[in-house]
């Protein structure tokens, strides 16, 4: 099997904590359900995400260096 | 983080400015480079910062529309003309605008789909060792291994293989003839026929003797891929100059992402493909954001309209990626699936959805901008969206 992650198209994905979520919710005043979606089947998402999670995806950037997103683990 | 080449002050200094982190060490290089004080190193990132922070996008901007443009003047320019062989060797691909338009309809299947496919440390560098690769991707039909004959007399299809080309495309195997029964044992479970080989001749014909059968066979014959990928008709390889030295690039007519990824040699992170939805069945929504807006920017400079802003088709993939899986822009997509009624009958197909939203007893919010326009409001864009009102009291 090939490892997605390893890809130079499939940045970082990694399932951040209750804690973290709360803060980017706060500064972007937004709900938790205002996020992008990320599926859970998709290939790239990490094996521990489960529905309901946020997953922090750290791109490599065209504009600035790295670019941070959050995307919402959905069905 | 700490940095060796500043002191503590004028990294406290440059930290604490609303700069992204490029700028943020751009500033520290300057400030190196000229020998500043902290002092002047605090004036500087001020500078930076105030600049930076005038070219950012003000709230309440419309940046979807000005994407909307931004990207749609240039495509009056692009050509109309569907196919041209594109610089990278002699593949087929369909560019300018109906590849533009293809590309936000988020077709299924592209109209020339193609794979860039890197190769792996020793098979990107001996050009025996990609040819084997090339074996394993190119569908090879019996027309490519030898010549059928049919004998109408005795009702049989003779195939009469030919031995360099065998050995050619299968390698790894060293006598013709295990090829040729390799051969053999295709064509019966695909054809449910008995077969006879002799040397690299194969012969076999219909169980009942007849004419109409024969031909029927002679077609199916043609269809069946003894190697290779059944979607790949065809590869092309190139020597391509990288930073460290050259190496072989296999690009392909004809796609199937997922299969190749598996095949032995193939550099798995870092092959291509221009069909997005292949992306994203392998590589995840992230992958297939990332081709989007590379397709639609190499799109735009192959027709030398390079100076369209990147961020616009940013936020074009951005959207288009947004809800975790490939949606496209238009009806069957983001236009559709607006919350208000009155934009999405402003789209297309008024009637339908005027009359479907007074059915279900659909609200419209008017939050948007159509709506706004439609009952003659003033819309929510810039200072639109501002209310002043003048104070009670004075503080």
């Amino acid at each position: 099997m090939v490892d997605v992650s390893q890809h130079e198209l499939v940045p970082d994905h990694t399932v951040v904590d209750d804690e973290e979520i709360e803060d980017v919710l706060e500064e972007y005043d937004i709900k938790k359900t205002d996020l992008p979606k990320l599926q859970r089947l998709d290939p790239a998402a990490p094996d521990e995400a489960s529905v309901g999670d946020v997953v922090r995806v750290t791109r490599d950037s065209r504009t600035t260096d790295q670019a941070v997103v959050y995307r919402l683990v959905v069905d | 983080m700490t940095r060796a080449d500043v002191s503590d002050d004028v990294e406290a200094v440059v930290e604490d400015t609303d700069l992204p982190r490029r700028l943020k060490d751009e500033v520290y290089d300057t400030v190196e480079q000229r020998g500043l004080t902290v002092d002047e190193a605090d004036d500087v990132a001020r500078a930076v910062e105030s600049r930076y922070l005038d070219t950012r996008v003000d709230p309440l901007d419309p940046v979807g529309t000005v994407s909307a443009q931004s990207i749609g003047e240039p495509g009056t320019q692009m050509t109309m003309n569907t196919f041209h062989y594109a610089g990278v060797a002699e593949i087929d691909v369909t560019q300018g605008l109906p590849r533009l338009i293809e590309l936000v309809d988020a077709r299924k299947t592209p109209d020339t789909p193609m794979m860039t496919v890197h190769l792996d440390d020793e098979y990107a560098t001996d050009r025996e060792k990609a040819h084997e690769v090339v074996w394993n991707i190119e569908a090879t039909r019996i027309l490519a291994l030898g010549d059928i004959s049919t004998n109408v007399a005795d009702m049989l299809v003779q195939i009469d293989l030919n031995d360099e080309t065998l050995m050619e495309r299968w390698p790894t195997v060293s006598r013709t003839e295990d090829v040729a029964d390799e051969i053999a044992e295709t064509i019966e479970s695909n054809l449910g026929v008995k077969t006879r080989r002799s040397g690299t001749v194969i012969e076999f014909g219909p169980e009942e003797p007849s004419y109409r059968d024969l031909l029927q066979l002679v077609e199916e014959l043609r269809e069946i891929v003894f190697k290779g990928i059944e979607e790949i008709n065809r590869v092309v390889i190139r020597k391509e100059e990288t930073d460290d030295g050259e190496e072989f690039v296999l690009y392909t007519e004809g796609s199937a992402f997922g299969d190749v990824l598996g095949i032995e040699g193939v550099d798995a992170s870092r092959t291509t493909c221009n069909n997005i939805h292949e992306i994203k069945s392998e590589l995840g929504i992230e992958a297939a954001r990332e081709t989007l807006i590379n397709e639609t920017m190499h799109t735009l400079e192959e027709q030398g309209l390079d100076d369209v802003n990147i961020r616009h088709l940013m936020l074009v993939a951005d959207i288009m990626t947004n809800r975790g899986e490939i949606e496209s822009i238009g009806r069957h997509g983001i236009s559709g699936n607006k919350q208000s009624v009155l934009a999405r009958a402003a789209f297309e197909v008024t009637v339908n959805h005027l009359l479907d939203a007074a059915i279900h007893g659909e609200i419209d919010a008017l939050d948007g901008v159509t709506e706004n326009v439609i009952v003659g409001k003033p819309i929510k864009l810039g200072t639109g969206d501002v209310d002043l009102r003048m104070g009670a009291k004075q503080d």
